[in-house]
């Protein structure tokens, strides 16, 4: 047997022939890293799952066209909107849902129409309330703002008249669009300032009739409620209003959930594509929310980790503390048979660190067992294993078994070794 | 004849209190000296001094002609783990090491683990049976002979042993005491702390100590005295002045008042 082989077999036998002591300091290690890896684990799947939920609270970037026809508004034809959609989706996942606005009369009052495909809104807005049933064919789902002004209820009908002089507008829908909003109203809004009566005649109606009531008689779904701008907007499915507005053209507004880290990049990769005639710009309110409430929650997970940090030193070095003073004797005896300092510290500190990588594995396993159990809980998704964060986790909870070692086999290796020989 | 241990009118004072009070006394290579007396005479703190694991606070320490006093702690270490063999009272064997691995404990100090050997010294103590038992297994005279293994298995010049059968019953001594005999006719230097008046009268030369004075001084070997004088030995002495202390060069003897420490008078 050489001396290292020596070495190692003092160490497993300090190890695991006085088990009880070294459960005693492999259980402090196992607390410690476990507490650790959890947060860890946390912190890293908290933003993924924070930027999810974000992001069922609408769109965090908006795409409007650039500029309108010479007759009017011509909006972002299919292609564009499919080719715009694979720029999104090439830098993350995305979800989206396009908008076609219409200035609509309803009892002779102006109304912002939109049509939409049903089953993309809804799955892009999450927290919209809806009172009764999405629109579908013959139906149109009414802000709230809406249903009240006109005493409407789930069931009701509404008739919508459509005047082509309300919509015929010079100025691009998305020249006004608020970045800070989903842009919905602000581009309908565009619309509903343009010219209301500039134009006498268009399809051989006359529009200037504000008294005329007459339109396309539709059943109320349902009724939207989100507390914006969208309760002051009648909902159709968009083959309802290209039969209503006899015109079929593109959308005003695309609206995506994008999943990219970096929006801003993906905002300048498609304005910068000016071929496209579309202007891209980030809902600054979702996206500055979530990033604040993201860095506010990591923020609080890492204080916590120090925290645990700290006391899983404490922790760890009281233990490993009462373990050398319990071996004392042994120290003395090992000097006094001509151990250097040097030697009694190498087989300490090693043993020490023995006790934190089997702390450390067995705590960051029972760590994860945590992180996943919450995460089901909580955010009811589960999260993958991070072997980069586990191989950290175990070589910290030995690098800090070592560290908390080092005042006490600090003060073990200068006993005088006269100790052992001094009882007479 | 040279000498191993030359102690030069050292002392350990500790405040007003003295524990070895200016005492002088050289040892040859392959004596065996025992040093007596009562308790809180001194015996362990002299013997802390001669094993390097204490430094006297007055006078020198000379090992195999090298000052101790000049020796730093790393230099000390391995003064210890080279010359010097020791057995405690208590044996202080490292409990959740087995028999052969506490003599390999020593060997892994001094030079290379050598399992082979380690055997052998067990054998030698006869515990080869043992070998492989944690000393919690092993009774109180096996475990006082594991430590003379360890205390052998690196061949020191030097053996140094605090009152080595003090745990021990009659047999179990009596087989240590053999040890010690065989280490002796080896060669081998012994210096013996006890105050057990048998194991005492197994040295060639005992020396007694009152409460850190020398006091007396006897050879239980005429042909080892006659050896010392012959290479220029002299008797122990002391420079204190106590009543009773050996002072002179003439040495003092004494009447064993250490043998009803251990049998209660009954010898």
């Amino acid at each position: 047997m050489t001396n290292t082989g020596m070495f190692f077999r003092m160490l497993f036998s300090a190890v695991f022939r006085r088990r009880s002591r070294a459960v005693m300091a492999v259980v402090a290690s196992l607390v410690g890293a476990a507490t650790l890896f959890c947060l860890a684990m946390i912190c890293i799947a908290v933003p993924q799952q924070m930027n999810e939920e974000m992001r069922a609270y609408g769109a965090n970037l908006i795409v409007t066209p650039t500029e309108s026809g010479a007759d009017g508004k011509v909006g972002i034809d299919s292609a564009m909107v499919q080719h715009t959609t694979e720029m999104v989706a090439a830098k993350g996942s995305e979800k989206h849902a396009t908008y076609r606005y219409e200035n609509v009369r309803v009892n002779a009052a102006p109304y912002v129409m939109a049509g939409i495909d049903t089953a993309e809104v809804r799955n892009l807005n999450h927290h919209w309330v809806v009172d009764g049933k999405w629109p579908s064919a013959g139906k149109v789902m009414i802000g709230r703002d809406v249903a009240d002004a006109m005493g409407l209820e789930v069931g009701g009908r509404i008739t919508i008249g459509y005047r082509a002089s309300d919509n015929t507008s010079t100025s691009a829908p998305s020249a006004n669009t608020d970045a800070n909003n989903t842009g919905s109203q602000q581009s309908a809004n565009s619309s509903t300032t343009g010219e209301t009566s500039g134009q006498q005649t268009q399809d051989g109606r006359v529009s200037s009739d504000i008294m005329d009531t007459s339109g396309t008689e539709f059943r109320v779904s349902g009724i939207v409620d989100t507390g914006g701008s969208e309760d002051s907007i009648i909902y159709a499915a968009n083959d309802d209003v290209a039969k209503l507005t006899g015109t079929t053209r593109g959308v005003d507004v695309i609206e995506y959930s994008a999943g990219t880290e970096d929006l801003n990049a993906l905002v300048k990769s498609i304005n910068s594509m000016t071929s496209m005639h579309v202007k891209a710009q980030p809902v600054t309110k979702i996206t500055s929310s979530d990033t604040r409430i993201i860095t506010m929650l990591q923020t609080l997970f890492w204080i916590v980790s120090l925290v645990v940090l700290v006391l899983t030193l404490v922790g760890v070095g009281t233990t490993i503390s009462s373990i050398v003073s319990q071996r004392r004797n042994e120290i003395g005896l090992r000097k006094a048979l001509g151990a250097s300092s040097a030697a009694i510290g190498i087989e300490f500190y090693v043993e020490s660190a023995m006790y934190g990588f089997i702390g450390g594995l067995l705590g960051t396993a029972i760590g994860y067992g945590l992180a996943q159990w919450l995460c089901v809980a909580v955010f009811s998704r589960s999260i993958s294993f991070n072997w980069w964060l586990a191989a950290g986790s175990v070589i910290l909870a030995a690098l800090v078994a070592v560290i908390a070692s080092i005042p006490p086999v600090h003060r073990a290796t200068r006993i005088d070794p006269a100790v052992v020989l001094r009882e007479e | 004849m040279d000498m191993l241990l030359e102690l030069d009118h050292i002392s350990k004072i500790y405040g007003d209190l003295h524990a070895v009070d200016d005492l002088s006394l050289t040892v040859p290579q392959g004596e065996w000296l025992a040093i007596v007396g009562s308790s809180g005479s001194g015996k362990t703190t002299l013997m802390n001094m001669i094993g390097c694991m204490d430094t006297p606070s007055k006078g020198s320490v000379k090992l195999e002609g090298r000052k101790l006093e000049d020796l730093n702690a790393g230099q000390l270490a391995d003064v210890r783990k080279n010359l010097i063999g020791l057995v405690f009272q208590k044996f202080y064997l490292v409990p959740h090491l087995t028999a052969v691995e506490n003599v390999m404990v020593a060997q892994y100090y001094h030079s290379v683990v050598d399992e082979k050997q380690a055997l052998e010294a067990l054998e030698k103590v006869g515990l080869k049976d043992r070998a492989h038992h944690l000393p919690g297994q092993l009774s109180g005279g096996e475990q006082q002979r594991v430590c003379v293994a360890r205390a052998l298995i690196n061949e020191p010049k030097l053996i140094l042993a605090d009152e080595p059968t003090g745990n021990l019953d009659e047999k179990n001594e009596k087989i240590v005491l053999d040890l010690f005999r065989q280490l002796h006719e080896q060669g081998t230097t012994i210096i013996v702390v006890t105050h057990d008046a048998l194991v005492a009268s197994c040295a060639e030369r005992e020396i007694m100590l009152n409460h850190g004075v020398l006091v007396g001084e006897k050879w239980n070997d005429e042909k080892a005295r006659e050896a010392y004088e012959a290479a220029g030995g002299k008797p122990a002495s002391t420079g204190a002045k106590v009543e009773g202390a050996q002072t002179g060069e003439t040495a003092i003897g004494f009447a064993d008042p250490t043998k009803a420490a251990k049998t209660g008078g009954e010898e």
